[in-house]
């Protein structure tokens, strides 16, 4: 008896936004990234296109940050201490897309409060040191993220950074910012729809084309709300595929920060009980689940800490886009 | 040239073809005024053009009725002058009154036909025979015998206190007594009558009763004459229990505590909070008699009666009954449909007559009370045929949905912004309220008019309504109900001149400078203040979606919007949909679809009060009403987040604010 595989079409699609610039578009990146561009739920190929497989960042910082877990530091060696050498191991690694995170007050060993100068230098080798699309993040105080990301954007004018993160508090400043030199911005809300879809509509209202923004509904790490998370991200995706523009934005979210910051991730053998198993072996496990669960889910972008996962994550979508055969 | 002639100034002006006629005013120094900075969005420079036939080409009509239009008015600041003309400038009050979003509330009158004869309550007055050793009938046998044999009253009841002031008043007036008798009450409907008070004389004007209306942030009270069954004096003001919590779960929780301490109270009748709170609404309504008395010359033991309207917990707290089941589940309140309580204001504390019978309107549900069925009562929707939607925009947000056949009910708790608390400089609709402002979208300057144009003391409702939805029109809020500093380089708009600020509450936006108001300092509004008219709008506006996706109506096939609340005299109903607390059915013909009822709870009270039909009627709104328990239902939750914005996330819900916004 022949079987029908029911198939469900959609009447809409995600936006494509393209990350970078080479030097003919007006920057300096050897290639440009484009994700989004979906007409279908992820991965269900038979059923629609999904143009551009998921992207890859991974986190660097300005400086060694303080906070970090002890098995990062290991992976990455030497590297943390130099934004431009922790680039280019990036690149080696993998990454599809370099995060550089500016450390603040907080992450910093010595408590001081980055300057604007340092941020530019800091962004300037790091263009310098890779090729890649860059995204760079302010250190999450809103007075200080705006005083930095200015600066950013002016230094690297063309580029087509992403500036984050972006949310309702600061939108105006990092928005007139991307707009004025030519950036894109990474738009968070506390993991609700609607919340997600004002945000989207707040930066459009100031003028920035949504072939710039990436929504980013922010998420938790497995066993940390991943669900509610996913849930958010996959009512988004529903939206955008069934025709409410206001969805549909290729989504980041960053699993490596959610998974890092965990106990599972940070704690050591010696803290936690022995059935615990091998340390490296269970956060580097904890930061790919949380990732592919969430390209599942419908992340168009995932920023990553260790250069394992990255490994690991990249050959599931590199297994996923090939239909689920080995797709090297 | 074309030549403008202006009425009554009589000053003409030569203008070129094409010109406004604002120019042409302007031109000959005829003042028109303008409060939106002739953008066409207020329609006060409404002017009534003669003879503009083909010599008149209006740009837009948007506040203009089609009855204005063919009766020649035009919007000065959108009509270009072809031809010859001669212009008449109205006086301000009478644009007022063509202005076809706002809408005025209806008046109160008493029922059609109103008679005292038909009251419960009577005055008799009697002319009894002096006793003497050939009649020596005792005191009280002497009153029952003159009422039975004058006004056929048998089986007369009466309170120890009267009996003992029986003979003394008898005496003293030379047996020239008038009696106030009630007959019966609606659920004693075969009496018997009970005597409430017994006057010296012939005081038959004496009968008085109030209907109060126990809101949780607003009391509001009507004293009647029920000699002519009208209102002869009205009083409103904020319920002392605020200071025990903002809203009812607040004051439920106070009241079930032991004072001082965080622990329930043993004995919950007398905890000392209860009856703390008991006070509290008791001596808010004693102020209002006590004005209204002072006002209509009339003294409070002439009030007979209290009908009293309130949601459930309001009712339980004024009668001193322990409210926190309303709050526990299954959320079953001690008293729905309370009984009348004849002679109760005495036990209650009014200060009213001590013997005066008190009765309380019955409510549906846990959440949904007597103001929402008198509401219903007074909106009539349950006697017609088409389908309405009624929203009562006060603190607990309920909505009820529905025709002659069937009605739905729910509530939600949006909280007192629109009633004027919980924001800064908020009052209620009194004397000196803003109550409508417009902002000139090219300075951002603000013009308002104050209840009873007087020095402006604070922004009520619909004060608050008009300055967000002008805001946020002006481009200086943003969607999401932020101020907008200005970003330099990027919109023309570099500054926003000294009207926008940082006050101590984060940004604010200046409506009037200290020495233009009454109490000395600047009324502003806070971005604080627009975050709390953000979350009830939301709420209001998530209630009555939620009820109509419920049942499976969509808001377009209501044919009329019935709206209650505490707004003063009237709301500007297109502002509220800028804002997006009422649905967009449209522009023109839609805003003819809403009916502004005023306090529809206390009218309905008043309704009750004078009549025994209505009194019937309310009991059966209450019984038909189904309730929808929102807190059981994830729609409320979504809806009330895409409500969170200016006016909603989702655009097509508003076309008609989009249109206008881009």
């Amino acid at each position: 008896m022949p079987v029908t595989i029911p198939q469900t079409k959609y009447a809409g699609k995600v936006r494509e936004v393209t990350i970078g610039a080479t030097r003919a578009e007006g920057g300096t990146r050897s290639r440009t990234v484009t994700v989004g561009g979906e007409t279908t739920l992820p991965f269900l190929l038979h059923e629609g296109e999904m143009p551009h497989p998921p992207a890859v960042a991974v986190e660097i910082c300005d400086r060694r940050p303080a906070d970090w877990s002890p098995l990062l530091y290991e992976a990455w060696g030497e590297a943390v201490n130099d934004p431009a050498t922790w680039a280019r191991a990036a690149e080696a690694a993998g990454a599809d897309l370099v995060l550089l995170h500016l450390t603040g007050p907080v992450q910093r060993a010595d408590g001081s409060t980055p300057t604007a100068q340092e941020a530019r230098q800091a962004v300037r080798r790091v263009l310098e040191a890779t090729g890649l699309p860059l995204l760079v993040f302010g250190p999450g105080i809103a007075d200080l993220d705006n005083e930095l990301l200015v600066a950013v954007a002016e230094e690297a004018a063309g580029e087509r950074l992403v500036l984050g993160v972006c949310e309702d508090k600061n939108y105006r400043t990092l928005v007139a910012a991307a707009l004025a030199h030519g950036h894109l911005v990474d738009g968070r809300t506390p993991m609700d729809v609607n919340l997600a879809k004002q945000l989207m509509i707040l930066i459009r209202d100031m003028g920035l084309p949504l072939e710039r923004v990436l929504m980013d509904p922010s998420t938790g790490a497995l066993g940390y709300g991943i669900e509610y998370g996913y849930s958010v991200m996959e009512r988004l995706r529903l939206a955008a595929l069934n025709g409410d523009a206001m969805t549909q934005q290729p989504m980041l979210v960053t699993p490596g920060e959610e998974a890092w910051r965990l106990k599972e991730a940070k704690v050591g053998d010696g803290g936690v009980p022995a059935a615990w198993g091998d340390w490296a072996e269970r956060a580097i496990t904890w930061e790919v689940l949380t990732a592919t669960t969430l390209l599942h889910a419908g992340a168009d972008v995932v920023c990553l800490r260790h250069p394992a996962s990255v490994a690991e994550v990249k050959a599931v979508i590199a297994r996923l886009m090939a239909g689920g055969k080995d797709g090297k | 040239m074309p030549h403008v002639l202006f009425l009554p100034a009589q000053r003409s002006a030569e203008v070129s073809v094409g010109a406004s006629l604002l120019e042409a005013a302007q031109a000959c120094g005829v003042e028109i005024h303008i409060p939106c900075g002739g953008q066409g969005r207020c329609g006060r420079c409404a002017v009534v053009v003669q003879g503009g036939d083909g010599r008149l080409r209006r740009r837009s009509t948007i506040r203009l009725s089609p009855a204005d239009i063919a009766a020649g008015y035009a919007l000065a600041c959108q009509s270009l002058v072809l031809g010859d003309l001669a212009v008449v400038v109205p006086p301000q009050e009478e644009i007022a009154r063509h202005l076809v979003t706002a809408k005025h509330a209806v008046a109160v009158e008493p029922p059609a036909g109103y008679t005292v004869a038909d009251q419960p309550l009577q005055a008799f007055f009697l002319a009894l025979d002096p006793p003497s050793l050939a009649d020596q009938t005792d005191d009280w046998s002497r009153l029952q015998r003159g009422l039975a044999g004058a006004y056929g009253v048998s089986g007369l009841t009466a309170d120890m206190d009267l009996l003992r002031r029986l003979g003394e008043v008898l005496r003293s007036a030379d047996w020239q007594v008038t009696a106030v008798v009630e007959l019966d009450a609606w659920d004693r409907p075969a009496g018997p009558p009970r005597l409430v008070d017994l006057l010296p004389g012939r005081r038959t004007d004496a009968l008085h009763a109030i209907a109060v209306d126990i809101g949780t942030t607003t009391v509001s009270l009507f004293l009647v004459d029920l000699m002519t069954g009208r209102v002869v004096a009205r009083a409103a003001d904020y319920n002392d229990q605020i200071r025990r919590g903002e809203d009812i779960i607040s004051r439920i929780v106070y009241a079930s505590r032991k004072a001082g301490n965080s622990q329930p109270a043993a004995n919950s009748v007398n905890s000392a909070n209860l009856v703390e709170l008991q006070a509290l609404v008791v001596g808010t309504i004693n102020r209002l008699v006590e004005q209204a008395c002072r006002r209509a010359g009339v003294e409070p033991k002439q009030v007979y009666k209290a009908t009293v309207v309130g949601n459930p917990t309001m009712i339980h707290l004024f009668l001193g009954v322990p409210p926190e089941q309303i709050r526990l589940a299954p959320y079953i309140p001690a008293l729905n449909q309370v009984p009348s309580l004849p002679g109760a204001a005495q036990a209650l504390g009014l200060a009213i007559h001590p013997q005066a019978t008190v009765d309380c309107l019955p409510g549906v549900a846990s959440y949904v009370g007597a103001d929402i069925t008198a509401g219903v009562l007074s909106s009539g929707m349950h006697r017609s045929e088409a389908l309405r939607l009624f929203i009562d925009i006060g603190t607990n947000g309920e909505t009820v949905l529905g025709n002659a056949d069937w009605l739905i009910c729910c509530a939600c708790s949006a909280g007192p912004a629109f009633e004027g608390a919980g924001v800064e400089h908020g009052t209620r609709a009194a004397a000196g309220a803003i109550e409508e402002v417009w902002i000139n979208g090219d300075t951002g300057e603000p013009t308002y008019r104050t209840v009873g144009n007087l020095p402006p003391k604070g922004l009520c409702g619909s004060g608050l309504i008009s300055l967000l939805a002008e805001l946020f029109l002006a481009g200086l809020v943003d969607k999401r109900g932020r101020l907008n500093q200005g970003w330099p380089g990027l919109r023309d708009r570099p500054s926003l001149g000294p009207r926008v600020r940082r006050g101590d509450h984060g940004l604010e936006y200046v409506v009037a400078w200290a020495e233009e108001t009454a109490i000395g300092r600047d009324i502003v509004l806070t971005e604080v203040d627009i975050d709390n008219l953000l979350r009830t709008k939301a709420a209001i506006f998530a209630g009555f979606t939620s009820l109509a996706e419920a049942v499976g109506v969509p808001l377009e096939a209501v044919e009329e919007v019935l709206i209650g609340g505490a707004f003063g005299q009237h709301i500007n109903v297109e502002k509220a949909v800028e804002i997006g607390l009422l649905p967009d059915l449209g522009t023109g013909e839609g805003w003819s679809r809403f009916r502004f009822l005023g306090n529809t709870a206390l009218n309905g009270a008043y309704l009750a009060l004078v009549s025994r039909a209505m009194r019937q009627e309310v009991r059966n709104i209450a019984n038909k009403m189904t309730y929808l328990e929102l807190s059981a239902d994830n729609r409320f939750y979504e809806q009330f987040m895409s409500a969170m914005f200016l006016p909603h996330t989702d655009a097509r819900l508003f076309p008609s604010v989009a249109s206008r916004n881009t």
